[in-house]
């Protein structure tokens, strides 16, 4: 009766195995520009499973398949460090078909929204600059919200290469570039069929389910690493300060995968800001604690890039800078939880109403 | 990933509507002493109360007087009584775990003898593990329970037994051999047995539960051992899943926090963020303990996993003290009239004992790294 809930087996280790061989550290070679001559094939080779869009609809030209496939999908894809904008892609899929426009072809990305940013539409024009935005360099559509004259939120999209695009990277070297349009037709428009607080807190689960799938690469990492590791005459492992360790690695690969699920669950069938919230500040916190007890657990090896491990490391501590800090998101959380009408319900009730705004 | 996501069913809402119902009648703000999660007060009348209810022994089947109902909707219940304070303190221990240990463990005899009686809530169990010289290390126990002519003579001492002043019994771990683990065997001891003396130690702060129980020959006969002779250690862990998975191990402070919530605006942002903070890790918590639940109810023993949730839900209990009390601007008063205030102030004191009951958190991680292997 519970199946329902969370991911489906089959789903995860198929997707498991074609990442797994897709994009092994052999395959991926460390310091390798993920935007290079790559990018492309390992992109034709993953859309064509159709797993950028899943949970689109099919009827609109995606892959079906429901939320919790695609949180799957994005869980096996963090705990494979796959260096492919999926969570962007499918991001931008799902702003363009709730407003009813069509999803183009190719990789695409979203405008995170960022303080600095001055994009404007005025006549079927785009100006301004956007900025931090992911994958910009790779992909053949940039989709953003901007605001019209009346304060009405639009879906605007737009070719990146029309624009001119300052490239940055991510802790992980992923591409983070800023965009600077000056007169570019917009690909498309429309009225928002989502607000930015939806955006937001999807992209924050989508997020969260990339974390619990690296922590729970880390975990694994970890608990292989310490059992080899010989020091003193017997593993690693074997010592309980080390042990420590891989306890509270594991711990947070538990509560990071539960919230995702738990999350996907509420954000299908309501609103689900609580849940989404509660999904990336315990991906966040659960981050920091598997990459400061990984590292640690390894000692020097951890830090090369010759060894593995950095591949999920550096992803998380890049992704928890991502919608949302733990500052950001605790904080309107609590006020949320306080204006409610029982702390205690808010915990027990699998609808407890609470809704939080995304951080301004 | 070993945890799988679950949710209560419409049945199972039913349930939590109705104990709502119950408790906000039956337990109206101010008409009861606030306890501070599973050693709440003890009230007797209260017990039987909940057992009329049909609160108590959930999962015991129906033949024994219990719900022949699930772990899952005893988590319901317990969680409802835990976030009021209630006084939960005289059946706590039979209905989570000696209860569940008899039946699975006990003869027919005990099962009719002991279910009935746990399920009314007219018994309170007290758990003699502990001893002056075994802690952590309770394989090295030395109370000791030597055959006699139909029976066996315990002496020695348990130590740190939560409840016994209140208890009509001890489920008790004695060394019935000197094999290490296979030399330990359990029993049910009445509390008024003729040689049996529990003395309260005070607690931190300034309570009486935590008691010292000597055994001076103390004879019992052999229909009160619980399972075989030597199969002491295996039942004992066997109980730790429904020791350590719970809710219990998390929601002591929430009488205390419910109603500091609602203030948490006018504390400042920082008061905010710990509010949100500590909202969120229960709010996965109780996603992990539920699921737990569900495994335990499917037939299977999680120990590594309950044993992975209470050692990380202690230090989160733990911190919770800590953020709603540097809020306060001040020490809380042990007396304050406020009895939040008072309950505050107890559970400053209190909190370190919660990462070493049941387990200390350092043996608990020494136990879940070799599950993990």
């Amino acid at each position: 009766m519970d199946s329902h809930l969370g991911p489906d087996p089959a789903l995860m280790a198929s997707v498991g195995e074609f990442f797994a061989s897709s994009f092994s550290p052999a395959v991926v070679p460390a310091g390798e520009d993920p935007a290079g001559a790559q990018f492309a094939p390992r992109w034709d080779s993953t859309a064509q499973l159709g797993l950028p869009l899943v949970a689109i609809p099919e009827e609109a030209g995606g892959s079906g398949g429901s939320l919790q496939d695609l949180l799957a999908v994005l869980v096996a894809m963090g705990s494979h460090a796959v260096p492919l904008p999926l969570a962007e892609t499918s991001l931008a899929a799902w702003l363009l078909t709730s407003s009813g426009l069509e999803i183009g072809q190719g990789p695409a990305t979203v405008v995170p929204g960022d303080a600095r940013d001055s994009l404007t539409l005025s006549d079927g024009y785009l100006a301004g600059s956007v900025h931090d935005v992911p994958w910009a360099r790779s992909a053949a559509l940039v989709v953003a919200l901007v605001s019209d004259r009346s304060g009405r939120d639009l879906v605007v999209s737009f070719d990146p290469s029309a624009g001119s695009l300052t490239p940055g990277t991510d802790l992980a070297g992923q591409p983070r570039d800023t965009v600077e349009l000056t007169h570019v037709s917009a690909t498309a428009a429309a009225p928002a069929g989502v607000g930015a607080s939806q955006l937001f807190w999807r992209g924050g689960l989508l997020r969260a389910a990339q974390m619990a799938g690296a922590i729970g690469a880390v975990d694994q990492i970890t608990r292989r690493y310490t059992r080899e590791r010989v020091q003193f005459g017997k593993p690693i492992a074997a010592f309980q300060a080390v042990q420590q360790h891989v306890v509270a690695i594991a711990q947070a690969a538990e509560m990071s995968a539960m919230a995702v699920w738990a999350a996907g669950r509420a954000a299908a069938i309501r609103n689900g800001t609580f849940e989404a919230c509660a999904a990336k500040t315990l991906a966040n916190e659960s981050a920091r604690t598997a990459v400061r007890s990984a590292h640690q657990a390894h000692g020097a090896i951890g830090m090369t890039q010759e060894y593995p491990l950095h591949r999920y490391t550096r992803r998380l501590t890049a992704w928890r800078q991502e919608y949302g800090t733990e500052a950001q998101l605790t904080v309107g959380l609590g006020a949320a939880v306080a204006a409610a009408a029982s702390f205690a319900r808010a915990i027990s009730d699998h609808d407890n109403g609470i809704e939080v705004p995304c951080p301004a | 990933m070993s945890l799988a996501p679950t949710e209560l069913t419409d049945a199972e809402l039913e349930l939590q509507r109705d104990v709502r119902a119950f408790l906000d009648q039956r337990l109206p703000a101010g008409s009861y002493p606030l306890g501070l999660g599973m050693p709440g007060h003890s009230d007797p009348q209260f017990s039987r109360d909940l057992g009329a209810r049909g609160w108590l022994g959930m999962a015991i089947s129906e033949k024994y007087g219990g719900g022949g109902r699930t772990a899952v909707e005893r988590l319901i219940v317990v969680e409802e009584l835990l976030a009021r304070g209630a006084p939960v303190g005289y059946h706590w221990v039979a209905d989570r775990q000696s209860g569940p240990s008899i039946e699975r463990y006990g003869s027919e005899e005990q099962k009719r003898e002991y279910l009935p009686k746990i399920c009314r809530g007219e018994l309170s169990f007290a758990i003699g593990m502990s001893e002056p010289d075994s802690g952590s290390d309770l394989a090295s126990l030395r109370s000791r329970a030597e055959p006699v002519t139909d029976g066996w003579r315990i002496n020695g001492t348990k130590i740190w037994t939560s409840g016994a002043a209140d208890a009509t019994h001890i489920l008790g771990l004695f060394r019935t051999s000197e094999h290490k683990h296979a030399g330990l065997t359990q029993f049910i001891i009445a509390c008024d047995a003729p040689g049996l003396t529990i003395s309260p130690i005070p607690f931190i702060d300034g309570t009486r539960h935590f008691c010292e129980v000597a055994f001076d020959d103390v004879v019992i006969s052999d229909a009160q051992r619980l399972g075989e002779v030597g199969d002491g250690w295996r039942q004992n862990t066997s109980e730790l899943v429904l020791e350590r998975g719970g809710v219990d191990r998390w929601m002591s402070l929430f009488p205390v926090i419910e109603k500091w919530a609602p203030r948490a605006p006018g504390l400042g942002s920082a008061a905010l963020a710990d509010l949100g903070l500590m909202s969120v890790r229960f709010w996965g918590l109780r996603g992990l303990c539920l699921a737990i639940a569900r495994l335990v109810d499917a037939g299977e023993s999680p120990v590594i996993e309950a044993a992975m949730v209470k050692e990380m839900a202690t230090r989160f209990e733990q911190d919770s003290v800590e953020m709603v009390a540097r809020h306060l601007g001040r020490a809380p008063d042990l007396i304050s009239e406020d009895p939040y205030e008072s309950l505050l102030a107890r559970a400053v004191l209190v909190s370190p004992s919660w990462s070493i009951r049941g387990g200390t958190n350092e043996i608990l991680r020494t136990i879940i790294a070799k599950g993990l292997r």
